[in-house]
């Protein structure tokens, strides 16, 4: 499958990869995707929307922050580091496979032949609730809407 | 403290808040263990008494930690 990515969409792949494995994920989901797409320079312009690297990755961690909470545990103050790379295998969530189906269909459908970043992000804005990367879409209060109409061209 | 939303919610029983949270215990604890075992190392462990104290091998927590 990965054949048919562009350079840039593979580096979204290795990137989210990463996030996954320093987070202590032992899967890679479609949070991660979503992660390592934003690495991608071209979406940029996104940022005037609410939607970049730095602000997705707190949105994570304030979903996390939250939930702890809710069964008693303040992490406040508590020491943590990032997980170091291991050799294991981080496969795949079902989630994240559909959504880079997903990402095939959306190139096809824009007349594309490769797999850009902006496709990837264009299938990971159709994951329904509650799929983890439509929480971090909602934590943000991101516009779908408006993201979309910004990324058609570039998807073009 | 006051009582949060998210914490009403999971004492209703939503799934999505209970789930979450296990999934972010699971990377705490593996955050935590990341930023122990660099102190540890710095404050002159050997990877055996860590892995002691972690209740796995040496060479878990070496081929792990070690890099």
């Amino acid at each position: 499958m990965f054949e048919h990515f562009a350079a840039g969409a593979r580096t979204a792949v290795t990137a989210a990869l990463d996030e996954a494995r320093h987070r202590g994920d032992r899967r890679l989901g479609t949070e991660h995707l979503l992660l390592g797409v934003l690495h991608a320079r071209e979406l940029d312009p996104l940022g005037a929307l609410g939607l970049d690297l730095p602000r997705a990755r707190a949105a994570l961690e304030a979903l996390d922050v939250a939930a702890l909470a809710a069964v008693g545990i303040d992490v406040r103050g508590v020491e943590r580091a990032p997980v170091p790379l291991s050799g294991k295998r981080t496969p795949f969530t079902s989630a994240a496979r559909t959504a880079l189906r997903r990402a095939v269909g959306v190139t096809r459908e824009q007349g594309g032949r490769r797999i850009k970043p902006a496709h990837l992000l264009l299938a990971l804005l159709e994951c329904p609730p509650p799929d983890p990367a439509a929480e971090v879409f909602r934590e943000l209060g991101v516009d779908r809407s408006a993201v979309r109409a910004e990324l058609r061209p570039k998807a073009a | 403290m006051e009582e949060t939303e998210l914490a009403a919610r999971l004492r209703s029983h939503d799934p999505a808040v209970g789930l979450r949270a296990v999934g972010a215990l699971h990377r705490l604890a593996e955050q935590v263990e990341a930023a122990a075992v660099a102190r540890a190392r710095q404050d002159g462990w050997s990877w055996e008494q860590i892995g002691d104290a972690l209740g796995v091998s040496r060479q878990s927590v070496h081929s792990k930690h070690g890099k």
